[in-house]
């Protein structure tokens, strides 16, 4: 039995299991405030990074605000959705 | 003498909103409307506008589906939820001098952010709304629906100024 256990590469991980991602679009409704507050209660980011994704979104008429494996994309898309921003998921190929 | 504003923080979380007797009675009108419009016709642009796609491309309709299946029953409980829960809250506003007040949990303040929003929402979508704000002759029939939603957004805007 092997003493050491040989990691696999990152690079290999990132390969295979490549994260999917969440995206908030633009809308003229949405209250910017509003949105920066959505961003720190869901995801638990600090205001400089929720404000910073919120900007995004305005200026650039999206971000991607989370990312991982397809059940926890799922779970942060209801959970924006519950809160009435516009979002969708992918997974970049 | 301390300014006055609509939300003022208690303790743990609380709130203590103030209204005049006109913004309580378009609030407690509120509910009945939206549970028509989450129970309502799925094409309803306004209602798609609540329960919007998580996919958004088109060839993904069985995830689509998939997806729906999981989380729709839930998402609109929730929003059935929170209608309850605001109804509640305002048939236990107290007449404090000229204010109409009300003590608000957590839980509640929640549920009132989450009924401005929606409503803001279902407005927004039916009045086509954008960010340049307009300026509508008093006849205009989309006059009055425009004059709640703007309210709507002051108030909103207000309570996430107290919770941010």
């Amino acid at each position: 039995m092997p003493v050491e256990v040989q990691e696999p590469a990152i690079e290999e991980l990132t390969l295979t299991d490549k994260p999917w991602i969440v995206i908030v679009w633009n809308d003229p409704v949405n209250l910017m405030s509003y949105v920066v507050y959505v961003f720190q209660k869901l995801f638990g980011y600090s205001r400089k990074k929720a404000t910073r994704l919120m900007r995004q979104v305005h200026e650039e008429g999206k971000a991607v605000v989370s990312d991982g494996p397809i059940e926890k994309c799922e779970a942060d898309v209801a959970r924006l959705h519950a809160h009435g921003l516009w979002a969708t998921m992918e997974h970049p190929s | 003498m301390a300014r006055w504003k609509r939300f003022r923080a208690g303790r743990d979380g609380a709130l203590t909103v103030s209204l005049a007797e006109e913004e309580l009675g378009l609030l407690r009108s509120l509910p009945e409307q939206l549970r028509d419009v989450f129970e309502g016709d799925e094409e309803d642009p306004a209602r798609a506008r609540l329960f919007p796609r998580a996919y958004l491309d088109p060839t993904a309709e069985s995830e689509e589906a998939e997806w729906q299946a999981l989380v729709g029953p839930s998402l609109l409980r929730e929003r059935l939820d929170a209608l309850q829960l605001i109804t509640v809250t305002l048939g236990r506003a107290v007449l404090v001098g000229e204010w109409w007040q009300i003590d608000l949990t957590p839980d509640e303040v929640q549920a009132w952010l989450g009924v401005l929003n929606d409503t803001r929402l279902v407005l927004g979508t039916r009045l086509g709304v954008t960010e340049e704000e307009r300026a509508l002759d008093p006849g205009d029939p989309d006059a009055g629906p425009y004059a709640l939603y703007q309210w709507l957004t002051w108030v909103q805007g207000d309570l996430v100024e107290e919770l941010l």
